[in-house]
């Protein structure tokens, strides 16, 4: 399409020089109106007399016009034709362009190559870079949020670069990752939290999201097929940007923000603490006969004021990110370039959070000669993460070191620090904080001394690059050969100081390394064919092999015992030195495939893929699969029957699709999944072998066969465009860690096998609206909305999947329901006679439970204890519903963006209320205040025992936290303004926006909890929905600049 | 010009037709780990069957067993500790009497004892059908070692998920039976045996170790990291008194305390007897002839999970029972060696018998030649020569406290098997003995102070409670497991 047309503009440009030398003429420049950037290579065409010109490097014109009024007719591919009429000389045009809208023309990225969007007959999703590049986000899968149908994207946590869980059409697995497969210039990525230390690594924040071109989010099988084996989870093809023909740009972008937790529960004072700790020792003694003392008391500070610690005063900061970006990007016709530095700088609104980016990059494309064309590319980032235990993190809810629970439930009668300024530690119970007057023991640790006393660090060196030939011996033929490397060299270091107050203090300090060598190498060959025989059959045909090899080598120890608590890292001197985090892999992928597009008159579109995929980490005899998927389009809007109803007044570009395809998944974590494995360890000083894993000589592929329908079209003269997509993915095969009898002494208890199965199915609508449009002032709405369900409709033997939160089973995985649904005790309602909460157990009969170990029915009589075989499903964690609504609001040089997302129809449960009425020494919310005291009192809080772990949920879930997680937010708001232009042509500064921005800015829910998307299991298949002590999501507000030179 | 072009189009995609078929011809995927040994190749040489043999040793010293998980639980269980801290999430289940079938300890104790049978039976399997590469007295020795780890190991399920053997004979319902290995999905399906099956194979098991073990091996550090016959000879005294088999506790106590008097030391193979100081035996050398079999513990291998100096000493979760625990018996005088064991501090007490942190490198104990003393001792109390009985327990008594006299009134028969008793208290705290002590006799579990919120509770036999229940893990996956 591009060469085609840029012939047809070759002779315009050298006609113009040889009328320039007359008098009458106009210039002006052309714009893009949304973007109010200079457009470069648009054509200006005087409609009378066919001559014209094109827009220069900085969107500049000139036009040699004989007589007036004359007609103009503007041109650019991409935007919407735009016809004017000039009755007066001038020189100080400035023509406004609009792109054009869901254009079937636009150009999609597919595996392996791109196509346009009439041809693409799958599902797929895109967004511009630009859409992105000013959020204040770690990494660009995180601005996706509402953005296209069918993609889920939600952040777990608040803390900084926790890998959103994002999830195309559903959860497609369930033993396996159901993360997308990320593909960035042709080569796939590394993806999750990869760091061993407290602070998350996410290796997609290397990425800058303002070298972002484009993101295609491809949907279905029959886009996917060409991924094979691992695209059953979809596919995210992120292309970075190139330089652009004849446009040298200059631009730096920067944005200031500052951030804070928002929805942190209201704890107890020191007094309410106090006295409602010392309410439960008396309950227990009048319930148990007991004569127990209060345990509980308030401390006074030197002057003989009354300690009252507001603890997450001492967590909780307002944090402070900056970033920068600088790009250099042209091109000529035979090369073009694009080169961008970056550095990022961003805190986490839990105090010692903090990010820093630094990155460069480098695109280059040369067209050598006609038939030959070499270019590659690369980035190479240095990225920091800091943390400390944030507890936020999957597995971390229970910690004693974690910062959100800790500033939920320490007393507030105690004080972080001495009357001397020393840290307020408890030397007999290994440096935790200090009990102050109370009685007991505090297992948690004080904050202020991890602050001052431990680190964690996770640092990146990563370089992702990749070359390519080209070579065209024929117009309809081309061989590509690319070669690409991911090499992620990652450090961890983890330190605690031997001194009190450090959680390493019981090993005499600890100073941890492990270094891991993460590094994908492709190298893809391409033959593409590309055809029209006579003039109705097109015909696309690409055949190709990819060799995959992904090696990790892992090896690090750990130092105790510290010298001198000088030492801070393992170089220093230690007593102690132990191996850790050992590892030595390699994956290796062998493929071929092939894409066949046919379509016959522009109408009628046919695409076929077909890959057959080899996965080193399959059994001997199961190690390769075959996948594709075939899809087909019809454009009827160009049939004549149509172009000769009523019909086409009303409606244009109307499409039908559809597709099937099958896909797999094979991202077993293991390397070697199929072998039975012995390692070595030591019994005392002697060498042992031990079998450590029980493979499966059958271990093959999870299959997923997908079917996808489609219609698009535009309406009310192409100002709105709707798109309506149904899909049922049928996944079959899944592999599972098949529970195996503890009795059989097998290692884990399980084997993998491919048992299971289970289908999402739903609904995809999209409308893309151009509600008003005109020269000073346009609106444009979008909107999307995804109905999914999904079912689990087999698995090994039948048998539940129990997922847990910190030491409780919260969800289960069975056959009829959703994955990962919510599990536990139901409760009915606190009794108002004895302040007992009822329970409903297995049988279906209303028990009570006393607060210490006496369970009876309402009538009295002894009931058995509710153990795990009374534990109800409590409701599906997948919201039925969700998508996201984006408006863009233009007036002359100011814009408004809105961008609304939403979910629903699912539940999450609110496990930080069993923290916050845990009776045990923990800190209560301010809710415990209405508990039941006396008889005949209605209320939701039952009566307060000391010690009870059943009652408020401590240690087993209760329906009484399930809420419902409904919710709407405004993810973003945005405000910009773009800068006369005549004042910055002068400084040769070409435009000029600056923006401020709210990220998180309200959010409407009923749930009670800090954030009904947070989860404390991360990308967690089985355990999803729970919320336990995790740490919301901030609200930031951003200040930017975007200049272009 | 087009004819160059033909020519290169015709040589470029034959050569990437040909990079294709390379590609997918060459089989790149057959690749193996470089630090895991496939099952094929595991019993191919002298080194790695030596290896698989310390590996069941190695299974048995996990976290939930012998690293000091299976001590400590039988401990807190009994009356002699109370609870200082509210998070101490296993042991603070046992501590509470609140077991249920989904609790951690309940399942991993389970599984963990399991694995030490499956690694016993791979290594049956493995080396009945020896391919010469070791010799066949090394075959045997080999063979020695395996059975008497299943058997320790099933004795601890016996002892852990059954009800005792005093209650109907060993007629309850005891554990699945596993006696060959299991490397597939299948046979997850499988009835417990009765407890009385149970114990016959443990014995069967411990007899056969019995002659396949050699007498010793050539250093102490082997004499006590791994069985040798008086090893067998020695858990079968604790097997039979469990089941209240007083004159097999005495026939096989006698192949090993074959003096009449003190210090009743052994006379052939390693010649076992007490120390003079027990001190030494938990502090300065943990390879000494008292320590029958102990867990070994390095720098680089030391416990894993929570050492026992943790949870008692350096970071304790439970400190000494100073008001109805053994620490309060005036018949433990201050004269007592044992009560080096003890510190205090702010007016609690903490049991220092392991003492090393970081790394926690003290040996933990499984059988000490003190206990075989008082197996002897009650043996021959309940059921045999009192007067022995009352040498034995004075022999173990006066190592450390020889100034000690027992009123000659109180020993009588019934006074006398108290007198061990409370002497099995003393001398094995903190070792693990407490609530098999208990179980074995149908005695009730006593309740005990606590300084923290968690309270305990009496535990009687007629509780359910009185022994852990059966693990959900298994009871979802093994259907036959209830019938």
């Amino acid at each position: 399409m591009f060469s085609r047309y840029r012939l047809a503009i070759l002779p315009l440009l050298f006609f113009p020089t040889a009328i320039f030398a007359q008098q009458n003429h106009i210039s002006g420049l052309i714009l893009d109106k949304k973007t109010n950037e200079p457009l470069t290579g648009a054509t200006i065409l005087l409609v009378d007399t066919k001559t014209g010109t094109t827009s220069d490097q900085k969107g500049n014109f000139t036009l040699s016009v004989k007589s007036l009024p004359a007609k103009l007719l503007i041109s650019f591919l991409g935007y919407k034709p735009y016809e004017l009429k000039i009755f007066e000389y001038s020189k100080s045009l400035n023509i406004y362009l609009t792109e054009e809208g869901n254009n079937l023309n636009e150009v999609v990225v597919v595996g392996y190559g791109t196509q346009n969007k009439r041809e693409f007959t799958g599902s797929i999703a895109s967004v511009k870079g630009d859409d992105i590049k000013d959020a204040p986000i770690q990494s660009f899968e995180q601005a996706l949020q509402g953005k296209s149908a069918g993609v889920s994207i939600s952040l777990p946590t608040g803390v900084l670069n926790a890998p959103p869980v994002v999830r195309i059409r559903g959860i497609n697995s369930i033993s396996l990752s159901s993360y997308p497969l990320v593909v960035v210039d042709g080569i796939p990525v590394f993806t999750g939290n990869i760091s061993s230390t407290h602070a998350s690594n996410n290796p997609l924040s290397d990425i800058n999201p303002s070298d972002i071109e484009s993101i295609d989010i491809l949907k279905d099988a029959a886009s996917t097929a060409i991924y094979g084996s691992r695209a059953s989870a979809g596919v995210i093809l992120i292309t970075t940007k190139q330089g652009k023909l004849g446009h040298i740009t200059t631009s730096y972008d920067a944005w200031i923000g500052i951030s804070n937790a928002v929805r942190i529960p209201e704890v107890l004072n020191a007094q309410q603490y106090t006295d409602i700790k010392n309410e439960a020792i008396a309950n227990r003694n009048a319930i148990a006969g007991r004569t127990d003392p209060n345990a509980f008391a308030l401390s006074y500070h030197p002057d003989g004021s009354v300690v009252d610690t507001k603890w997450r005063d001492y967590i909780y900061r307002t944090a402070v990110s900056h970033n920068h970006t600088t790009s250099i990007s042209g091109g000529t016709d035979k090369v073009n370039y694009y080169f961008s530095a970056n550095y990022s700088n961003q805190e986490g609104f839990l105090i010692g959070n903090e990010l820093t980016r630094k990155s460069l990059r480098f695109n280059l494309d040369n067209k050598v000669t006609s038939w030959l064309k070499i270019g590659g590319g690369g980035n190479y980032s240095v990225n920091s993460n800091k943390s400390f235990d944030t507890g936020s993190m999957p597995g971390e809810s229970m910690t004693t070191t974690g910062l959100t629970r800790l500033a939920l439930v320490l007393p507030p009668n105690v004080s972080p620090y001495n009357a001397d300024g020393s840290f307020n530690v408890n030397p007999s119970s290994n440096g935790t904080l200090g009990k102050g007057n109370n009685t007991a023991n505090i297992p948690l640790y004080n904050p202020v001394s991890l602050f001052a006393l431990t680190s964690n660090n996770s640092e990146n060196s990563h370089f992702n690059g990749n070359f390519y030939v080209a070579i065209k011996p024929v117009k309809q033929l081309e061989l590509k050969s690319t070669y690409a490397v991911d090499r992620l060299n990652q450090e961890d270091y983890t330190y605690g100081s031997p001194d009190l107050g450090s959680d390493s203090y019981s090993t005499q300090g600890s100073a941890t390394n492990i270094s891991y060598l993460r590094q994908n190498e492709s190298w893809s060959n391409t033959i593409r064919f590309d055809s029209n025989i006579g003039n109705n059959h097109n015909l696309s045909f690409l055949v190709g092999s990819d060799l995959e090899k992904i090696t990790l080598s892992s090896w690090g120890a750990k130092a105790t015992i510290a010298s001198d608590n000088f030492f801070k890292y393992y170089q220093g001197g230690w007593g102690s030195i132990t191996a850790i985090g050992n590892g030595l892999g390699e994956r290796d992928f062998l493929s071929i495939f092939s894409r066949i597009s046919y379509n016959y008159k522009n109408k009628y579109y046919l695409t076929g893929n077909l890959r057959r995929d080899g996965n080193s980490a399959l059994a001997v005899g199961s190690k390769y699969g075959n996948f594709g998927g075939i899809s087909g389009g019809w454009l009827l809007s160009e049939e004549s029957f149509f172009l000769k109803s009523a019909l086409k007044d009303k409606f244009s570009n109307v499409k039908l699709t559809a597709s099937w395809g099958r896909v797999g998944n094979g991202t077993l974590s293991n390397d070697y999944s199929s072998y039975n494995l012995y390692s070595a360890s030591l019994y005392g000083s002697a060498a042992t072998w031990g079998i450590t894993q029980q493979g499966n000589p059958n271990l093959s592929w999870e299959t997923s066969d997908q079917t996808n329908f489609g219609l698009s079209f535009s309406t009310l003269k192409n100002r709105l465009n709707v798109g309506i997509t149904y899909f049922n993915n049928d996944v079959n095969n899944l592999i599972m860690n098949t529970p195996q009898s503890p009795s059989k002494g097998i290692p884990n208890n399980t084997i993998l096998a491919n048992v299971g199965s289970l289908y999402n199915r739903g609904v995809e609508l999209s409308l893309d609206s151009k509600i008003v449009e005109s020269d000073n002032f346009s609106w444009d709405v979008s909107y999307n909305f995804t109905y999914l369900k999904n079912i689990v409709t087999a698995l090994a033997g039948g048998n539940d999947i129990i997922g847990a939160t910190g030491s409780g089973n919260t969800n289960i995985t069975r056959v009829g329901a959703s994955i990962g649904s919510l599990y536990g005790l139901k409760t009915l309602y606190v009794n108002p006679d004895n302040g007992q909460r009822v329970f409903l157990n297995a049988a279906g009969e209303k028990v009570q439970y006393n607060g210490i170990s006496t369970w009876t029915y309402l009538d009295g009589r002894t009931a058995a204890a509710l153990t795990g075989t009374d534990y109800y499903v409590l409701g599906n964690t997948l919201p039925k519903w969700s998508g996201g609504l984006n408006s863009n609001l233009k007036y002359k040089r100011f814009e408004l963006g809105l961008n609304f997302t939403y979910a629903g129809g699912n539940y999450v449960m609110n496990r930080t209320r069993s923290t916050l009425t845990d009776q045990i020494f923990f800190n209560s919310s301010t809710a415990i205040l209405s508990r039941w005291t006396t008889a005949g009192q209605l209320t939701d809080i039952p009566r307060l025992v000391n010690g009870d772990r059943i009652s408020f949920g401590g240690s087993v879930p209760i329906s009484d936290q399930v809420e419902k997680g409904d919710f709407l937010r405004l993810q973003n708001v945005t405000l910009a303004y773009n800068l006369p232009n005549k004042l910055l042509n002068s400084a040769g500064i070409s435009a000029v926006r600056v923006y401020g921005q709210i990220n998180n800015a309200w959010l409407f829910t009923k749930y009670t909890g800090v954030d009904p998307e947070v989860s404390a299991n991360g990308n967690s298949n089985t355990s999803p929905g729970v919320e336990y002590n995790t740490a919301g999501l901030g609200r930031t507000w951003t200040l930017g600049i975007n200049v272009k030179f | 010009m087009k004819k160059r072009f033909k020519t290169s189009l015709v040589v470029l995609t034959a050569g990437w037709i040909g990079l294709l078929s390379i590609a997918s011809c060459k089989d790149l995927l057959n690749t193996t780990s470089e630090i895991s040994i496939s099952s094929t190749s595991i019993f191919e040489t002298p080194a790695r069957i030596s290896g698989l043999v310390n590996g069941v040793y190695k299974s048995l010293k996990n976290s939930s067993l012998y690293s000091g998980g299976l001590l400590h639980c039988n401990d807190l269980r009994g009356e002699e500790f109370i609870c200082l801290t509210e998070n101490s999430l296993g042991g603070g289940y046992a501590w509470q009497q609140n077991l249920s079938s989904t609790t951690d300890i309940v399942n991993s104790i389970w599984a963990q004892s399991y694995q030490v049978i499956n690694n016993s039976n791979i290594l049956i399997a493995g080396l009945s059908q020896s391919q010469g590469v070791i010799s066949d007295s090394i075959n045997k020795n080999y063979i020695g070692e395996a059975r008497f780890l299943r058997a320790l190991a099933y004795f601890t399920l016996v002892t852990t998920y059954a009800r005792p053997y005093a209650e109907n004979n060993g007629a309850s319902k005891g554990v699945p039976l596993r006696l060959k290995p299991e490397s597939t999905s299948a046979n997850n399906d499988l009835a417990t045996s009765e407890v009385k099956a149970i114990y016959s194979q443990i014995i069967n098991d411990l007899d056969t170790a019995e002659i396949f073990l050699p007498e010793k091996y050539s250093t102490a550090l082997l004499n006590t990291t791994r069985a040798h016959k008086s090893t067998a000879i020695a858990l079968k005294t604790r097997v039979y008194l469990s089941k209240n088999d007083f004159v097999n506790v005495r026939k096989e106590a006698q192949k090993i305390v074959a003096q009449n008097q003190a210090p009743f030391s052994a006379t052939s193979g390693i010649l076992h007897k007490l120390q003079d100081n027990i001190a030494v035996v938990f502090s300065s050398d943990y390879t000494t002839v008292e320590s029958i079999f102990s867990i070994p513990m390095t720098a680089s291998d030391p416990p894993s999970g929570t050492a026992l100096v943790t949870v008692y000493n350096s970071a304790p979760n439970y400190a000494l029972n100073n008001i109805s625990g053994i620490l309060s018996n005036t018949e433990w005088k201050s004269t007592d060696a044992r009560r080096t064991f003890v510190r205090t501090q702010s007016g609690l007490y903490y049991l220092t018998k392991y003492a090393k942190v970081s790394p926690a490198i003290d040996y933990i104990p499984v059988i000490r030649y003190a206990e075989v003393l008082l197996n002897y001792a009650e043996a021959e109390a309940r059921g045999g020569d009192i007067n022995k009985a009352i040498a034995l327990l004075q022999a173990v008594r006066h190592r450390s406290d020889a100034s000690y006299t027992f009123s000659p009134t109180s020993l009588t028969q019934s006074e006398i098997v108290n007198t061990i008793r409370i002497e099995r208290r003393i001398e094995l705290l903190g070792e693990g003995f407490r609530a098999t002590d208990l179980l074995r006799d149908l005695l009730t579990f006593p309740n005990k102070p606590s300084r923290s919120s968690y309270i305990s509770r009496v535990v009687s036999p007629t509780d359910n409670g009185y022994v852990y229940p059966l693990p959900t893990s298994e009871i979802l996956t093994n259907k036959l497991l209830l019938n």
